[in-house]
C-alpha cells in the first residue's frame, strides 16, 4: 500500500482516497466538520486545514488545503501541527464562534459537540465581534428530531444525508450569506424513518433527538457496546445509560451490516431496557389459581418433582420459544428436550418477513422480521413454518411438560388453549405475558441488554450483546436457566459462562462451527455455513 | 494618444451594421465557421493555443490549454458552456456583444463546440439581461431557420444545438461550478476541486466554460491570419484585444476596445476624456470590484494580465471603475463589501461569516465608530478571508478591503480622528 507522511509518520493509503479519510482510518486526529465518510465532500466549514509541506514531488503547496479534498499521493508530507496550521483552525473557529449562541449550559448536545471540543482545543478563547449575532427561532421539524438553527454551523450534513443517504430531500439549505440556514421546505415535517442519524452527524446542538432533550447531560453517560434488537438488522449500537436507566440507543459503525445508521424505530427500543411493571423480578409458582413468590430452589425442585411423576416421554413435551431468544438459548433448549426426554419438538414462529430493496442502502435496513434471531433458529434447525402447522399438528395429542421460552405465538389463541391443559407449563422469560398467565412455574429471565449472548442478523451475521445495566436482582439469564434446569433433572451440564455454551454450539451445529465467542468481537462474523431460505420476500420501497 | 483597435467591435462600430443574421452575414460572418468546419477538432484546438489568447473573464487562464484539458473518449459528451452570468460590478462588456452583436458571439460558441466535440452547448446568461436574452434568442431563432444549427450545419454534419438558460440572479453563479450546478437545476454553489469542470463538469460529463467575449474572439483567431494578428495586438502573454469597461468619474465612460499595451494612464485622460469636472484622480479599481485598488501615483502602467500582476492587482474582466478626489473610499467600500456580503453563498465559513463581520466593521466607521483598533480588525477579518475559502468569492472580498485599508488609511481615520 503505498504511504505518505503526516507529521513524520508514515500513514497507509488506497489510491485516490483523500488525506483526511486516510488520516482518520489510521487514527490520526484532524479536526473536520462537514466531512462524513458516507457522504459527498464539499469542504466547506474549511477547519481540517493542513500544510502540506511537501506534495509528493518535492514541492509544498502555495497555501494550507483542506485535508478532507486533496488526494493523498505517494511521498507526500503534511503537517498538522505546525504555526501556520493552528493559526487556520483559530480564524476558522472564531468565524464559526461569531454567530453561534454558546449556550452550551442548556444545550443537549454539550459534552459530545465538537465545535465545543474544537473550539477547547483550537480556538483561542477570545471573541473581537461585538455585534448582535444572527437569531432564528426554535422549529419543530418533525416527528423525532427539533431544530435549533442558531447553533448551525452551516456544515450540510443534515441537508446531504436527506439528498445522499435517505434520497427523500425533505431537508435543504435556505438563503444565502451569513443568512444560510437549514430548514424544511414549506414548513413539512420531516417524515423519513432515520432522522436520528441527523441528531447523530449534526456536529452542534442544532438538530437533537426529541427523545433525548434534556434528560440528561451526556457526560453522565456511560457507553457500552451492544446492538439493536428491534429487527432480524441487527445494527451496531452504543447503549447509552446512567445509574442503570438506559438513555438512549446510538448507532455504532460497521460497514458489514448498518455502515453509520439506524432507524428511529430502533432507537425507541430504549424504553423497552427501562420498563420495570411488567417485569418478571422472582421465581413465581402456582397455587390454585394464584401465582405466588418461590426460591429458585424451590422452582427447580418443584419442576424436577413433577416431571419424574409423570415419566413424560419424547411426544408429550415440547418447548415453544420466540425469535429473541439467542442462539445459546435456542441451542440449549433443544439440547435439553433431546437429553431430557429424547424429544426434537422445539417450535418458534416463522412468519415470512418482507425485505425492501432500494437504492439507498438505508431503506434496506428496515426490515418487518421484528425479532433479531430468526436466522439464529433457522441455522440451530428449530421447528417452526409460515402457518404453524407443524406446532398445532403436534400440539394435538396429551401434552405433560411445555417449556415456554419468551413470548412466541403471542397472537395465536388456538395454540395458548391447546397449551393450557398441559400439566406442567414453564415460563422462562423477562416480562409478564399471556404464558407467564397460563405458566405453572415462571422463571425471570434477562432482557438483552442484562446479558451476554449472541444474536444472528437476517445477514446471517454473528453478533454480541454486553452487560450494559444490572439485571434485576432475582433474575438470571435464559441460558443459565436453561443449564440449571437440566442440572436439577440430573444432567451434568457444566456450563459456567457463556463462552462454553457457545463452544459447545460451535462444536455441534456446523453453521457456527469454528467460530468462538471471542472471535467475534464488536464487528461480528459470518456464518460458518450460510443457508439460503430465509423466509425473505424482496418489495420495493415506497416513494 | 489611445485609440481603439476593432476587432471585436469592427461591426458595432460600424453605423450602418445590422445585426441580424443577413447583415452579420454581409460583414463577412460565419466564413470562419466554413474554414474551421474543414479543420480537425485538434487543429482548432492548436491555434487558439498559439494565439496565446487568455480568459476574458477575469482569471485570465490560456483558452486554448483549457480547451486541451478535454479528455477525448470518454464515452461521455462533451459540453460547451458560455459564462455570460456577468455579473462582476463594472463590467458590461459581454452585455454589449450579446445585445448589438450577438452573432460574432454565436460563430465563436459554434466554433468552440466544434473544437471540444460538442453537440449540445449552454449558453447561461445573466437573468437580469432581458433585452440580451431577447437578442440572443432572436439570434438563435434564425440561425436554426437557416440551419446553421441543427442536424447539418453548413454542410458539415456536425450536429449542434444551443440552448439559452437564463441564471436568476445570483453573483455567485458566474463562478464556472457554481454555474454548473445552477444549469443542473440544483442550488448555485461552487463545487469542490479537483475534480475540475474539463474531468467532470455539467452532469459529470467534460465540461469548458468560457467567457463570452474569448468566444468571440475565436473568429478572427481562425481567420486568415488571425493568430499573427492576434499576437500583434499586445505584449507577449497578453495577446489580443480586449474590452475595456470604463466607469467612473470619467468624461466619457463606456465600453471601449483596447490593445493589451495601452497605458492605463491614456485610457484614463485619453479615450476617457480625463476626470470629469476638472478635479483630480484619486485612485481606480482596475478589474472589477474583486481586484486591489490603485493609488493616482500607480496608474502609469501598461493595462494587462502581466503587468498588472506585478503591482500586486489584477486585470480581472478589465472593468476600469475611476474616482475622483471626491470620493469618500469608505462608504465605496462599504458599498462593494455589501455586495459581496450579499452574494456570498455562505457554503464556507470564513467567506459567509466574514464578509458580513467585515461590512459590520465599515458600517461602524461611516456611523462614527471607527477606532484605530477597528481598522486593524477589519484588516486582519479581510486577511482571515484570504485564501482561505473554496472558491474565489473570499478573496475577491478581501482584496478590496486589504488594498483600501492598506492605501487609504487616512480616509478611515477622517471618520474617527476629531472624536
Amino acid at each position: 500500500m503505498p504511504v505518505f507522511h503526516i507529521d513524520d509518520e508514515p500513514v497507509e493509503f488506497h489510491p485516490g482516497e483523500k488525506i483526511l479519510s486516510a488520516a482518520l482510518r489510521n487514527g490520526k486526529k484532524i479536526p473536520h466538520y462537514c466531512y462524513h465518510p458516507g457522504m459527498s465532500i464539499v469542504a466547506t466549514c474549511r477547519i481540517c486545514v493542513v500544510d502540506i509541506v511537501d506534495l509528493g514531488n518535492g514541492r509544498p503547496a502555495p497555501k494550507l488545503q483542506t485535508a478532507c479534498s486533496v488526494d493523498a499521493a505517494e511521498g507526500m508530507k503534511i503537517e498538522t501541527m505546525n504555526q501556520k496550521v493552528e493559526e487556520g483552525r483559530k480564524l476558522v473557529n472564531e468565524f464559526l464562534l461569531i454567530n453561534h449562541p454558546l449556550d452550551c449550559p442548556i444545550c443537549d448536545q454539550s459534552g459530545e459537540c465538537t465545535l465545543q471540543d474544537y473550539s477547547f482545543e483550537y480556538g483561542s478563547g477570545k471573541s473581537e465581534m461585538d455585534y448582535s449575532k444572527r437569531v432564528y427561532g426554535w422549529r419543530d421539524i418533525g416527528t423525532f428530531v427539533s431544530l435549533e438553527r442558531n447553533r448551525c454551523i452551516q456544515c450540510s450534513r443534515c441537508d446531504r444525508f436527506t439528498r445522499e443517504i435517505t434520497g427523500t430531500n425533505e431537508f435543504g439549505m435556505f438563503n444565502r450569506g451569513h443568512e444560510l440556514t437549514v430548514d424544511t421546505y414549506t414548513d413539512r415535517p420531516m417524515t423519513n424513518k432515520f432522522q436520528g442519524n441527523m441528531a447523530d452527524i449534526c456536529p452542534v446542538g442544532a438538530i437533537t433527538e426529541k427523545e433525548f432533550r434534556f434528560k440528561r447531560r451526556v457526560w453522565k453517560l456511560k457507553k457500552n457496546r451492544s446492538i439493536c434488537t428491534g429487527c432480524s438488522t441487527g445494527c451496531n449500537v452504543t447503549i447509552e445509560h446512567d445509574r442503570n436507566e438506559v438513555f438512549r440507543l446510538k448507532p455504532h459503525e460497521n460497514q458489514n451490516v448498518n455502515k453509520w445508521w439506524m432507524c428511529d424505530e430502533g432507537r425507541l427500543t430504549y424504553q423497552i431496557m427501562n420498563e420495570r411493571k411488567t417485569r418478571i423480578n422472582r421465581p413465581l409458582g402456582r397455587v390454585g389459581q394464584n401465582l405466588q413468590d418461590i426460591s429458585w430452589e424451590e422452582a427447580y425442585r418443584a419442576i424436577a418433582e413433577r416431571i419424574s411423576e409423570m415419566e413424560p416421554t419424547g411426544n408429550e413435551v415440547i418447548a415453544l420459544t420466540d425469535t429473541h431468544a439467542s442462539n445459546e438459548e435456542l441451542f440449549l433448549i433443544k439440547k435439553l428436550l433431546k437429553d431430557g426426554f429424547l424429544s426434537d419438538n422445539v417450535f418458534c414462529p416463522l412468519p415470512k418477513w418482507e425485505q425492501r430493496e432500494s437504492e439507498f442502502f438505508i431503506n434496506t435496513l428496515i426490515t418487518t422480521d421484528k425479532t433479531p434471531n430468526r436466522a439464529g433458529a433457522l441455522a440451530l434447525k428449530i421447528k417452526g413454518d409460515p402457518g404453524n402447522v407443524e406446532v398445532k399438528n403436534t400440539i394435538d395429542g396429551e401434552l405433560k411438560v411445555v417449556i415456554v421460552l419468551g413470548n412466541p405465538f403471542e397472537t395465536e389463541h388456538e395454540i395458548q388453549q391447546k397449551i393450557k391443559p398441559a400439566q406442567l407449563v414453564v415460563h422462562i422469560g423477562a416480562y409478564h405475558n399471556c404464558w407467564s398467565e397460563i405458566a405453572d412455574v415462571v422463571l425471570p429471565g434477562q432482557y438483552y441488554s442484562e446479558k451476554k449472548v449472541t444474536f444472528t442478523n437476517k445477514m446471517q451475521h454473528v453478533q454480541a450483546t454486553d452487560i450494559v445495566v444490572q439485571a434485576l436482582r432475582r433474575s438470571r439469564p435464559e441460558w443459565q436457566i436453561i443449564v440449571e434446569l437440566a442440572q436439577s433433572l440430573g444432567h451434568k451440564y457444566s456450563f459456567s459462562n457463556i463462552n462454553q455454551v457457545f463452544a459447545e454450539m460451535a462444536g455441534e451445529t456446523k453453521a457456527f462451527s469454528g467460530i468462538s465467542f471471542d472471535q467475534i468481537g464488536d464487528q461480528g462474523m459470518k456464518l460458518t455455513q450460510t443457508f439460503k431460505d430465509t423466509g425473505m420476500k424482496l418489495v420495493k420501497a415506497p416513494a | 494618444m489611445a485609440e481603439e483597435t476593432l476587432v471585436l467591435f469592427k461591426n458595432i462600430r460600424n453605423p450602418k451594421y445590422s445585426k441580424s443574421l443577413e447583415g452579420y452575414k454581409k460583414a463577412g460572418g460565419y466564413h470562419t465557421l466554413k474554414k474551421v468546419f474543414g479543420m480537425k477538432p485538434e487543429e482548432v484546438v492548436q491555434t487558439v493555443k498559439d494565439s496565446g489568447v487568455r480568459g476574458r473573464g477575469g482569471a485570465g487562464f490560456p483558452t486554448g490549454l483549457k480547451w486541451s484539458f478535454m479528455p477525448k473518449g470518454t464515452g461521455k459528451p462533451s459540453y460547451l458552456i458560455a459564462n455570460a452570468d456577468e455579473s462582476e460590478p463594472g463590467t458590461c462588456k459581454d452585455r454589449e456583444l450579446m445585445l448589438k452583436d450577438p452573432h460574432l458571439f454565436l460563430e465563436g460558441m459554434m466554433i468552440g463546440c466544434y473544437a471540444v466535440g460538442c453537440h449540445h452547448g449552454y449558453i447561461y446568461i445573466r437573468g437580469e439581461f432581458f433585452p440580451a436574452i431577447k437578442s440572443l434568442n432572436t439570434a438563435v431563432e434564425e440561425l436554426y431557420a437557416d440551419g446553421l444549427l441543427g442536424p447539418d450545419p453548413l454542410g458539415s454534419g456536425f450536429h449542434l444545438d444551443l440552448t439559452i438558460h437564463s441564471g436568476a440572479g445570483a453573483y455567485i453563479c458566474g463562478e464556472e461550478s457554481a454555474l454548473l450546478d445552477s444549469l443542473e437545476g440544483k442550488r448555485g454553489q461552487p463545487r469542490v476541486k479537483p475534480p475540475f469542470p474539463a474531468v467532470s463538469g455539467f452532469n459529470g460529463c467534460p465540461t469548458s466554460v468560457n467567457n463570452v467575449e474569448t468566444l468571440a474572439c475565436m473568429p478572427f483567431i481562425l481567420g486568415d491570419d488571425g493568430v499573427d494578428a492576434f499576437k500583434s495586438f499586445g505584449p507577449q502573454n497578453n495577446s489580443g484585444t480586449h474590452l475595456v469597461s470604463l466607469s467612473g468619474h470619467v468624461k466619457k465612460p463606456g465600453v471601449y476596445e483596447l490593445r493589451m499595451d495601452v497605458n492605463m494612464k491614456d485610457i484614463i485622460y485619453g479615450i476617457g476624456g480625463g476626470i470629469r469636472n476638472g478635479k483630480k484622480l484619486k485612485g481606480v479599481i482596475p478589474g472589477g470590484s474583486s481586484s486591489s485598488v490603485m493609488t493616482a501615483d500607480e496608474v502609469d502602467v501598461l493595462y494587462n494580465f502581466d503587468e498588472l500582476a506585478k503591482i500586486d492587482t489584477m486585470l480581472g474582466s478589465s472593468a476600469m471603475m475611476v474616482f475622483d478626489e471626491d470620493t469618500d473610499v469608505v462608504q465605496l467600500l462599504h458599498r462593494i463589501t455589501r455586495f459581496y456580503a450579499h452574494e456570498s453563498c455562505g457554503q464556507c465559513t470564513p467567506c459567509r461569516e466574514g464578509t458580513h463581520w467585515s461590512r459590520n466593521i465599515i458600517r461602524d466607521f461611516l456611523n462614527g465608530n471607527g477606532s484605530d483598533e477597528k481598522l486593524r480588525r477589519l484588516d486582519r477579518v479581510g486577511g482571515n478571508m484570504l485564501g482561505t475559502t473554496l472558491c474565489a468569492l473570499g478573496d475577491a472580498a478581501a482584496l478590496p478591503i486589504q488594498s483600501f485599508v492598506k492605501k487609504f488609511p487616512d480616509d478611515f481615520r477622517k471618520y474617527y480622528a476629531n472624536k
